[in-house]
């Protein structure tokens, strides 16, 4: 049986947002009377994770995805609802708390500008206590993990975006914490920054089994990283279960991608077998509903024969499925 | 305790050898202290070239003075400016998070992070005019000697204290830039006893902006000026404002995370 | 060139608008100095009898009123700002329009005056009551004021400029106007009275530009020095402001052309 290590319970944030005009008759008119409205920034989720799971936490720009990781992290008290993460409740701030977990944003440095990073590393040992040779170990085991080599002798301001945020892992992992909330940790990474980071976080959960609840705007990171994903919207959870699942939860078609031999793939009609979604050279793709997508595409390879050079069957991309997500209200539906 | 004491020195230490690396700057800048004290030596030297006493003070009693406000202005430069500015810097840019992650005192970890060491030869000098001034005074008996380190510490808590409070109205209007300068040209104040000011200035010199205590105090400490009950009430009142300002933080502190909301 | 300063100058005042509180601030700031010393010089005056040379206590305060009145309209601080785009190397674009950066600084520099000289006026009436300030001004020496604090004013914001040009050359400049402040600090008329200064000091600070800064024109507005002494010391006036003229035209001159050179 695993242990459960995140614990959510009817997680809830509202904020009071004072709502002001412009000009100053109006500033002196709020003085007097505030117009607050109240935002829900995280409208009551409710998610368990295990030991070493990494979960992908997905949602578009204000679902209340950094909101709940503030929460869980203890940098925010929830307006109401329960929350427990190795059996601490995060906002209480307890040391043993802070010592056991991390929270990374990759838009946000901790390090200090001017001096290297090994400096700010000591700094970090004295504040976590770390032993001397534990302190050693870990620093061994981060550069080999991140290649930082040279790095962490270097003045911060003299390093690129991406070598900064491999210094910045090195930081927030410093303490070997059991729990680690990434938010956006590889944004405005170059690709190949963010293939070492990718594979650096999941060799990092093979390796120590932290449990990571992660955040990203880049579906690769969600789909190289993450078995299960949990996705909200406008504060409300909408989806929590595995990655495979949530296509076919979410969008209800499959994708065929048919390429024909003579070229003239723009010119035949194929209408009657599902919505033409793209006519390139040869190659037609087609969004057919799920539950007949069998019987059409064999009908297609039926009908088109020898004409047909390849054909695949897939689910729609991720990103697309998250978009639909977003676009469309659904209610909740969970694994 | 000793933990923290440690980190201190960790904190000065990084920041030392980082300053080190620019020498020619350093020299510049301890130059430039040099002269900054040297010339406010000089202003009161051309004041004593008309008189031998100065609302009761005299030459040497006037030095130590002067000392005690390069003293109290170094320590304002050597960790408590530097710090606090990054702090509002971190409130605004959202960085303060990290340090609240930290299984350590938060107030510890933000206020007292960042060193300026060229603060240190300030200090220094201000020492060095202390001496010099005491070297007219006749004598320093045990009560003062042992009083003056005592009226020190307590001004450099004033100091804190004030700043502080100043600086956790960051947590409500992120801006407070124009508050922490209008503190820090008011400290030009302490350059002179707080009694030689008219009335509305001396009130707010010495009790909404404690420069003048924080300065004046030690000197009249030193001088022989003051009596126990006098230490004793400079001890209790920087003790208090001490306190009330960690919980008027803790309070901004908890509006920030919203735990009173 | 009117119309440009015009158009200039309707910019600058609506951008200012929204630096109020700042400007309003500053303006305090620069007023706290001068009313530390007159209270030192009151408690001098007190311990000898209420009488320093010619100044009595109500002299003091009518020349440190003066000189905060003075430092505000005379003195200029965009060279520093200047200085730090030259370090930045945000000099470049400026330089590419057809007008002298120091136009922009003129106006700029014109507009905070307009901004707090009532708020000024006010604290500094307010002081004047506090200490019983006492005026010898004559109409004569208002007429001469006029005259004498422009050229206070050109003097103050061309040195400002020879300073901040040194940025081409050296990017130590902070250091330099640290010197360059304390010296005024000592010599114009800041610690004291220039007819106070202990002879040499006093010699010196008439054979620099500093005196003619600060002092000189604080003395004419008080009323301090006969119709003569004022026009003598404005003689000196002129003299420094035609150096630095003649300076700021030579080290713009050189300092542009190592400047492009670099080209930063």
């Amino acid at each position: 049986m695993t242990e459960v290590v995140v614990d959510v319970r009817e997680l809830r944030k509202t904020f009071q947002v004072t709502e002001r005009e412009e000009g100053l008759a109006a500033t002196l008119r709020s003085f007097v009377r505030r117009h607050r409205k109240d935002v829900n920034a995280v409208a009551g989720i409710t998610f368990r994770i295990d030991a070493g799971e990494v979960v992908g936490f997905l949602g578009p720009n204000g679902a209340g995805k950094t909101t709940t990781l503030k929460m869980l992290s203890g940098l925010l008290h929830p307006s109401a609802g329960e929350a427990s993460v190795l059996g601490y409740v995060p906002w209480r701030r307890e040391n043993a708390y802070l010592q056991r977990m991390t929270l990374l944003m990759g838009n946000r440095t901790q390090l200090v500008w001017d001096i290297p990073a090994a400096d700010s590393l000591r700094v970090l040992q004295e504040i976590y206590r770390i032993p001397e040779a534990e302190f050693q170990g870990t620093v061994k085991e981060l550069t080999e993990l991140l290649e930082l080599e040279e790095l962490v002798h270097k003045p911060v301001r003299n390093l690129s975006l991406g070598e900064r945020m491999k210094v910045e892992f090195a930081a927030g992992l410093i303490h070997s914490p059991r729990v680690a909330f990434l938010d956006e940790p590889t944004i405005g990474l170059d690709v190949s920054m963010q293939v070492r980071i990718r594979r650096f976080v999941a060799e990092y959960n093979r390796r120590t089994g932290a449990t990571i609840l992660l955040t990203s705007h880049y579906m690769d990171d969600v789909v190289a990283l993450c078995k299960r994903v949990i996705v909200i919207h406008r504060g409300r959870l909408l989806y929590d279960g595995p990655l495979a699942d949530l296509a076919e939860r979410m969008a209800p078609y499959k994708v065929i991608t048919a390429t024909l031999h003579d070229g003239a793939a723009a010119s035949t009609d194929l209408d009657a077998y599902g919505t033409v979604v793209s006519r390139e050279e040869g190659r037609v793709t087609l969004r057919v509903d799920r539950q007949v997508a069998p019987e059409r595409t064999a009908r297609l390879v039926n009908d088109l024969r020898e004409r047909l050079a390849d054909i695949s069957v897939e689910d729609p991309p991720i990103e697309e499925v998250i978009d639909r997500v977003f676009t469309s209200e659904q209610t909740t539906v969970s694994a | 305790m000793i933990r923290y004491a440690r980190l201190l020195r960790l904190f000065f230490r990084t920041e030392l050898q980082y300053e080190l690396e620019y020498r020619l700057n350093l020299i510049l800048e301890i130059l430039q202290t040099v002269v900054v004290t040297a010339t406010s030596v000089g202003a009161v030297l051309v004041l004593f070239s008309y008189t031998t006493v100065l609302n009761g003070w005299d030459l040497g009693a006037m030095l130590v003075l002067l000392g005690c406000f390069y003293l109290v202005q170094g320590f304002g430069e050597l960790v408590l400016q530097p710090s606090f500015e990054k702090f509002m810097e971190h409130v605004r840019l959202g960085t303060l998070d990290f340090a609240l992650l930290k299984p350590a005192s938060a107030q510890f970890l933000v206020t007292l992070r960042h060193f300026q060491v060229v603060a240190l030869a300030q200090m220094a000098l201000g020492a060095i005019v202390v001496a010099v001034g005491l070297g007219r005074i006749p004598s320093v008996g045990a009560f003062e000697a042992i009083g003056f380190p005592i009226a020190l510490v307590c001004g450099f808590a004033l100091i804190y204290a004030l700043l502080l409070a100043l600086s956790t109205f960051a947590f409500w209007f992120v801006r407070v830039d124009n508050l922490m300068a209008l503190y820090w040209s008011f400290m030009d104040a302490g350059r002179f006893p707080v009694d030689v000011y008219p009335g509305w200035l001396r009130v707010t010199l010495s009790s909404a902006v404690p420069i003048g205590v924080a300065v004046t105090v030690p000197a009249q400490m030193i001088a022989g000026r003051l009596d126990a009950i006098g230490l004793g009430f400079l001890v209790v009142g920087s003790a208090t404002a001490f306190y009330l300002a960690s919980r008027f933080w803790r309070l901004g502190l908890r509006s920030y995370t919203g735990a009173s909301a | 060139m009117i119309s440009t300063y015009r158009a200039l100058l309707v910019a600058q005042i609506q951008s200012a608008a929204q630096y109020r509180v700042q400007s309003i601030l500053w303006m305090l700031f620069s007023v706290i100095r001068p009313v530390i010393f007159l209270a030192a010089w009151v408690a001098v005056a007190n311990s000898q009898g209420g009488q320093i040379g010619a100044y009595d206590v109500r002299d003091f305060a009518a020349y440190y009123i003066a000189l905060s009145l003075v430092s505000n309209l005379a003195t200029s601080w965009n060279a520093y700002e200047f200085e730090f785009e030259v370090r930045m190397g945000r000099l470049s674009p400026k330089l590419l329009r057809p007008l002298h950066p120091i136009h922009y600084s003129v106006v700029e520099n014109l507009v905070w005056k307009l901004t707090t000289i009532i708020p000024l006026s006010i604290v500094l009436v307010f002081i004047a009551l506090t200490f019983d300030a006492r005026f010898r001004t004559t109409p004569t020496h208002l007429l001469l004021f006029v005259p004498s604090v422009l050229l206070a004013g050109s003097l103050a914001f061309l040195s400002g400029w020879v300073l901040a040009t040194l940025a081409f050359w050296t990017t130590r400049v902070h250091a330099v106007s640290t010197f360059w402040d304390r010296a005024a600090f000592i010599f114009a008329g800041q610690i004291a009275p220039l007819a106070l200064l202990p002879g040499p000091l006093q010699a010196i600070s008439l054979a620099l530009p500093f005196g003619y800064i600060l002092g000189v024109p604080a003395e004419i507005l008080r009323g301090g020095v006969s119709v003569t002494t004022a026009l003598e010391l404005m003689v000196g006036q002129v003299f420094w402001v035609v150096v630095f003229y003649v300076a700021f035209q030579r080290v713009w001159r050189v300092g542009v052309r190592q400047y492009s050179a670099v080209g930063a």
